[in-house]
């Protein structure tokens, strides 16, 4: 390159706050305002729902990395993926329960018992997801980019249905595994183990996926693939597997999800993945659509969101308006800062 | 229409810079397009050309600098509105809409000198009648200006390369532009083509319907064949501009498509 | 190499097939045919029948036309009349009969035969042969409702399939429409005061009356009963202009965002609203009661004609819908869910003629352009975000008028009645009908409705008679046999075929073994899986739809221009 470019008069870093970003910096100054005052007002249901929106945050992180992956690579929203989780979940309870006997009560067995389980849900998902995506997304490849997406809301209402057909329209219940002791006790309000436990499981998991992406080879083909199609299969890069792949990948988080989730709310039912897959998505969205970390950053975000919404006592708009809230700020964030918190796709994951 | 500048420039560009990052595709250039002039934006591949045809038609933002169309400010409007001042353009790599037919294609060219409106539109007022007849009879016109009044029934994408081409021209010139752009129009054309195209600028667009023709061409013979003046891009940059033959033998040209070495042998042996 | 080998096998049975003589192939699929409609003959006599007289039409098509065709089609007609149900005789004859018009005509006769069907359709309802697996036609209700989605799939055709922006969130707009009726035709607003003078409401000895009263052409209502009470008529158009707006403040913001983007937000869209309804009895907690919360808002006001025009017609046109009808014609009583129906049909006819003209005007010409090349669009100079908001602001407005009718015939609405899987039952509809096309979204739309409404109740209940747990594996596992079969031929990656094998017999072990699918099977309940089922095979075997637009089934086919203009605006330069 000539030498004009190299020497370029790099504008000044610094610019100028847009309208909008100085509403929205406003907008977040009164929101941690108002936290202080709820902490200060009651510190210990502060405490707690701040604990149990982390919880939260965890299994959105889990299920947000599945949705960022499978667009990053194929720019993509797969409807079905919290449909995916939603199977998760009851396949842990058939596996759990049927096949293995796991039951409330069962002591150290239970660990190994749970393991299995949870490989097992892993397992079923993924190889689900990798069938989705041949059956349903790989045959519109050339397609115009709307037709996977109109079928990826087909493919999830079949999923919903199936799980209806499984256990039933009611709330199904799984074994009661987690202890309830406490791990702590801060001011009165306990934090048990059933709720340390998830995040304890969901951290390795996150570091193998970030492993997995920046250390291996396949991953390395995920980020190749999800940077540019055409150049990577130039390289060699066998594409479809690639994406076949990254579904498996997606399908395995979406099942571990599922697994602790069910055996942390001790419900199931066929309607869960619609909801929890979209404030997952939101979360996606919020850290940067295609981002690894901004994933986990907005799951965490919005698991805390929806926790002080629905926990704090102080004026807050409670449960009938989680969704409202939710889906209020994925349009606002769609709208007004598309690339998300993190920035736009970093397909490097990191 | 407003008066423009005095010395007859239609199209003013001053410092107009683009930056993608930390990337300079356009490095504060000033350019000028008069009246009824075809004048021929040349310069190796990567130099910034269809950038600054972006930029002024609204498709880029510029980062800095300005532009002036017919006495008024365009810079960084949306390029509907530059459509609707008066600037058409052609694409590099054809965008028709290719599963409209010719004549459709051209009429949707029609859209900004049209009025009618969703509510007219549903009771179909005489006016809008009569709009879209005289839209429809000089659609047509336009297709057989370029020699396509047979096929203005065939869906576009089953047209030949060259006529999808034509298409194009006739689609820019459906806008009613004063001032017309053409990106690289006559890439995959064969020599004949090129010279009917050459002729069909320069005789019947500026001649005949007296319009201004910018044009970023890499067929020498074209813009040799018919251009006014020649503008020359390198590296973002304008490094020359003049009538063909100038611009032909300035050696910072000839630097920037055949390198150092060539301007050196050029001059060792006296050709300068 | 193996996985030849399946493709071998299949090319070669295609290449022997293609070798026979034509009148050998025909025979063959007819003989087939006969086979598959005698064994369904012992499943259900009635879908036994119905399979052989569709192929035989079919076949019917084959022959010449005269005299063959002819002498034919006279044949089957009289079988009917003198041996199966006559009305079905009728309707064939009726359907010949339109066929023999010549091709140019057809494309106005159809509709014209069509539309007066439809008028005469309260009449001859009850008559009617009863359908293979469906059972009895739709009553003249679920015909309103039909109407009413008919309508809804129109409005989001405009949307999706004229401009092509893919709109997850129409159910807003319905819900709009159908709050807008109630908030001007019902009592939600009367409000409450004190006839003593002075005294608050708390502390009145007397019965409270209704504070805020007013009446503008209602029809059927006690004077000072307290509310907003409009003309129904009136709010028909004022239900979709308010929706119409609605439409442009939340397009404003959003349209500019691509596909993917824009669906989800409208779909965000189509969450919240349901949601404020809702909760809006206490709203935010100020106590405000802006839409009545989980108890919807009902009764609403009837609709009609008022006195004065029913008087003028001597009482054709009635004053009240509720309250009319003695007349009674071609021996049937006219009642006034009929009143509705022809209303219904009246506003449909209303609408499909907006929707043409829209599709041939400028406008129309615009949104086909965006839909196929924004970037170029734009250069021509269609102005994107006002284009864009034309075409949700007219989806909007129909939606709205839609869902106001709805409401008034049903004189209620509740917020359980708007959810997002009815936006995406619209879509279904408009995408099984054909994305572009009038006709084919009205087919799509008004069998969808059906089925929603009795068709899946009908056809579970046949489900459950005719078939037993055995055959009903049966047919299971023959579905995934031949699912199974051409998965193979078709396959050219190994190791995905030995994964669906796998899938698959695990499935066949699943069914026939554990038996997890049982009779009776409830098939309304799994409407959405059906829907969803419907909207994948659609997408993947023929996604311009049923009675596609050409121009829609070469973009499905051949791709379009798909990066939006302001993802250009943003990308590296290009040199």
């Amino acid at each position: 390159m000539a030498a004009d470019v190299s020497a370029p008069t790099l504008a000044t870093r610094f610019k100028r706050p847009t309208f909008i970003g100085a509403v929205g910096g406003i907008f977040v100054v009164a929101l941690i305002i108002l936290l202080i005052k709820e902490a200060t007002v009651s510190p210990s249901q502060f405490a707690q729902t701040t604990l149990i929106g982390l919880t939260n945050g965890a299994v959105y992180a889990l299920i947000a990395l599945g949705y960022t992956l499978v667009y990053g690579i194929l720019e993509l929203i797969n409807f079905a993926h919290g449909d995916v989780f939603m199977l998760g979940g009851m396949f842990t309870i058939t596996f759990g329960t049927h096949f293995f006997g796991l039951h409330h009560g069962q002591g150290v067995v239970t660990v190994p018992i749970v393991f299995a389980t949870l490989l097992l849900a892993m397992l079923a998902c993924g190889a689900l997801n990798a069938t989705i995506e041949f059956v349903a997304y790989r045959p519109l490849r050339g397609a115009p980019r709307l037709a996977p997406l109109i079928t990826a809301i087909g493919v999830s209402f079949i999923i919903q249905d199936v799980g209806l057909a499984w256990k039933g329209p009611n709330y199904v219940t799984a074994p009661d595994v987690f202890p309830h002791s406490k791990v702590f006790s801060f001011r009165g309000v306990d934090y048990q183990w059933n709720h340390l436990i998830v995040v304890m499981i969901t951290i390795p998991v996150l570091l193998a996926l970030l492993w997995l992406v920046q250390k291996t080879r396949q991953g390395k083909a995920m980020r190749a693939t999800a940077q540019d199609k055409d150049a990577a299969a130039i390289m060699g890069i066998n594409v479809n597997r690639t994406i076949s792949f990254t579904f498996v990948i997606a399908g395995a988080l979406a099942g571990a999800a599922g697994t602790l989730y069910s055996l942390w709310a001790t419900t199931v039912r066929f309607d869960q993945g619609f909801q929890l897959g979209l404030i997952s998505f939101t979360a996606a969205v919020i850290g940067g659509i295609g981002n690894l970390p901004g994933a986990v950053l907005g799951a965490v975000t919005i698991g805390l969101i929806q926790s002080w919404n629905e926990g704090l006592p102080w004026h807050m708009p409670g449960s009938d308006w989680t969704q409202s809230i939710v889906f209020s700020i994925l349009i606002l964030i769609l709208v007004f800062r598309p690339e998300g918190l993190l920035g736009e796709k970093t397909p490097e994951g990191g | 229409m407003t008066d423009t500048v005095a010395d007859g420039n239609l199209l003013v560009a001053t410092d107009v810079r683009k930056e993608f990052g930390g990337l300079i595709a356009v490095n504060d250039v000033s350019f000028t397009v008069p009246r009824e002039r075809v004048i021929s934006l040349i310069g190796p591949n990567g130099a910034g050309k269809t950038t600054f045809f972006n930029m002024l038609t609204g498709v880029y933002k510029p980062t800095a600098g300005s532009i002036t169309f017919l006495g008024d400010d365009v810079t960084g409007k949306p390029p509907h509105a530059i459509t609707a001042k008066g600037i058409g353009r052609t694409f590099q790599n054809i965008r028709l809409f290719q599963n409209m037919t010719a004549l459709e294609n051209v009429m949707v060219g029609m859209h900004t000198r049209m009025r009618a409106n969703l509510f007219n539109s549903i009771v179909r007022t005489p006016f809008v009648r009569r709009e879209e007849a005289a839209a429809r009879a000089r659609a047509l016109e336009l297709l057989q200006e370029v020699g396509l009044r047979r096929k203005a029934h065939a869906a576009a994408k089953n047209l030949p390369y060259g006529e999808q081409r034509k298409l194009e021209v006739a689609r820019a010139l459906a806008t009613e532009p004063q001032l017309l752009l053409l990106d690289e129009p006559t890439a995959g054309m064969n020599p004949q083509e090129s010279a009917e195209f050459t002729q069909f600028v320069g005789h019947h667009l500026r001649d005949e319907r007296k319009l201004t023709v910018l044009m970023i061409e890499h067929d020498m013979r074209v813009v040799m064949g018919v251009s006014d003046r020649v503008s020359v891009l390198d590296y973002g940059e304008k490094i020359a501009e003049g009538s063909p033959r100038e611009v032909q033998k300035n050696e910072r040209v000839i630097e920037a498509y055949l390198g150092k070495a060539a301007v050196e042998d050029m001059k060792r042996q006296g050709l300068s | 190499m193996e996985h030849t080998e399946a493709v071998d096998l299949q090319s070669r049975l295609s290449a022997r097939w293609k070798e026979l003589p034509e009148i050998q192939r025909t025979g063959t699929k007819i003989v087939l045919a006969l086979v598959l409609a005698a064994l369904l003959l012992f499943v259900d006599k009635a879908l036994g029948f119905g399979v052989a007289t569709v192929a035989a039409v079919y076949w019917l098509y084959r022959l010449p036309p005269l005299p063959w065709r002819l002498a034919a089609q006279a044949v089957l007609v009289l079988l009917f009349l003198v041996l199966g149900p006559a009305s079905f005789g009728i309707l064939l004859a009726g359907a010949f009969a339109v066929f023999w018009v010549p091709e140019r005509r057809r494309s106005w006769v159809v509709p014209a035969v069509a539309v007066g069907a439809a008028i005469f359709y309260p009449f001859y309802q009850g008559h009617m042969f009863t359908i293979p697996v469906f059972g009895a036609w739709p009553d003249v209700a679920t015909g309103v409702v039909m109407l009413v989605f008919v309508m809804m799939a129109i409005g989001l055709n405009i949307v999706v399939g004229y401009a092509g922006l893919l709109d997850l969130g129409y159910v807003a707009f319905y819900a709009t429409g159908a709050y807008t009726a109630a908030f001007f035709t019902s009592q939600q607003f009367a409000g409450q005061r004190c006839p003593t003078p002075g005294v608050s409401v708390a502390n009145c000895s007397v019965a409270v009356v209704p504070k805020h009263n007013f009446d503008f052409g209602a029809v059927g209502v006690v004077p000072g009963a307290g509310g907003i009470h409009i003309s129904v008529w009136l709010l028909l158009l004022l239900a979709g202009v308010i929706t119409a707006f609605f439409g442009i403040v939340i397009g404003l913001p959003t349209l500019r965002l691509r596909g993917d983007y824009l669906a989800i937000v409208t779909l965000g869209f189509g969450e919240i609203l349901p949601q404020i309804a809702r909760n809006g009895d206490n709203l935010f907690g100020t106590g405000v009661n802006l839409t009545n919360g989980p108890n919807g808002i009902t009764p609403l006001d009837s609709m009609g004609f008022g006195n004065r025009i029913s008087d003028a017609t001597g009482g054709v046109l009635p004053s009240n819908f509720l309250t009319c009808c003695k007349a009674s014609h071609f021996g049937h009583q006219i009642q006034s869910t009929d009143i509705f129906f022809w209303v219904a049909i009246v506003l449909l006819l209303l609408t499909v003629f907006c929707s043409f003209r829209l599709q041939y005007s400028r406008l129309g010409r615009a949104w086909i352009a965006i839909r196929e090349d924004e970037t170029a669009a734009a250069a021509m100079g269609i102005p994107l975000m006002r284009t864009k908001t034309w075409a949700y602001a007219s989806g909007a407005f129909f939606g709205g008028v839609a869902g106001a009718y709805y409401a008034v015939f049903r004189s209620a609405t509740f917020p359980g009645d708007f959810f997002f899987n009815i936006s995406v039952f619209i879509l279904c509809m408009v995408i099984l009908g054909g994305m572009g096309n009038i006709w084919g979204v009205i087919v799509g739309a008004a069998f969808l409705a059906y089925l929603d409404r009795e068709g899946l109740a009908n056809t579970g209940a046949w489900l459950n008679t005719n078939l037993s747990a055995t055959s009903f594996n049966l047919l299971v596992a023959g579905i995934f046999l031949a699912v199974l079969v051409w998965l193979l031929t078709r396959q050219r990656e190994q190791v995905m075929r030995y994964v669906l094998v796998g899938l698959i017999v695990i499935d066949l072990v699943v069914f026939a073994g554990l038996r997890i699918i049982h009779l009776p099977i409830e098939v309304p309940l799994y409407a959405s899986g059906i829907y969803g089922l419907i909207i994948l095979i659609v997408m993947l075997l023929r996604p311009e739809g049923l009675i596609p637009s050409r121009r829609r089934a070469a973009e499905l086919h051949e791709g379009v221009h798909d990066e939006p203009l302001y993802d250009l605006a943003h990308a590296g330069a290009e040199g």
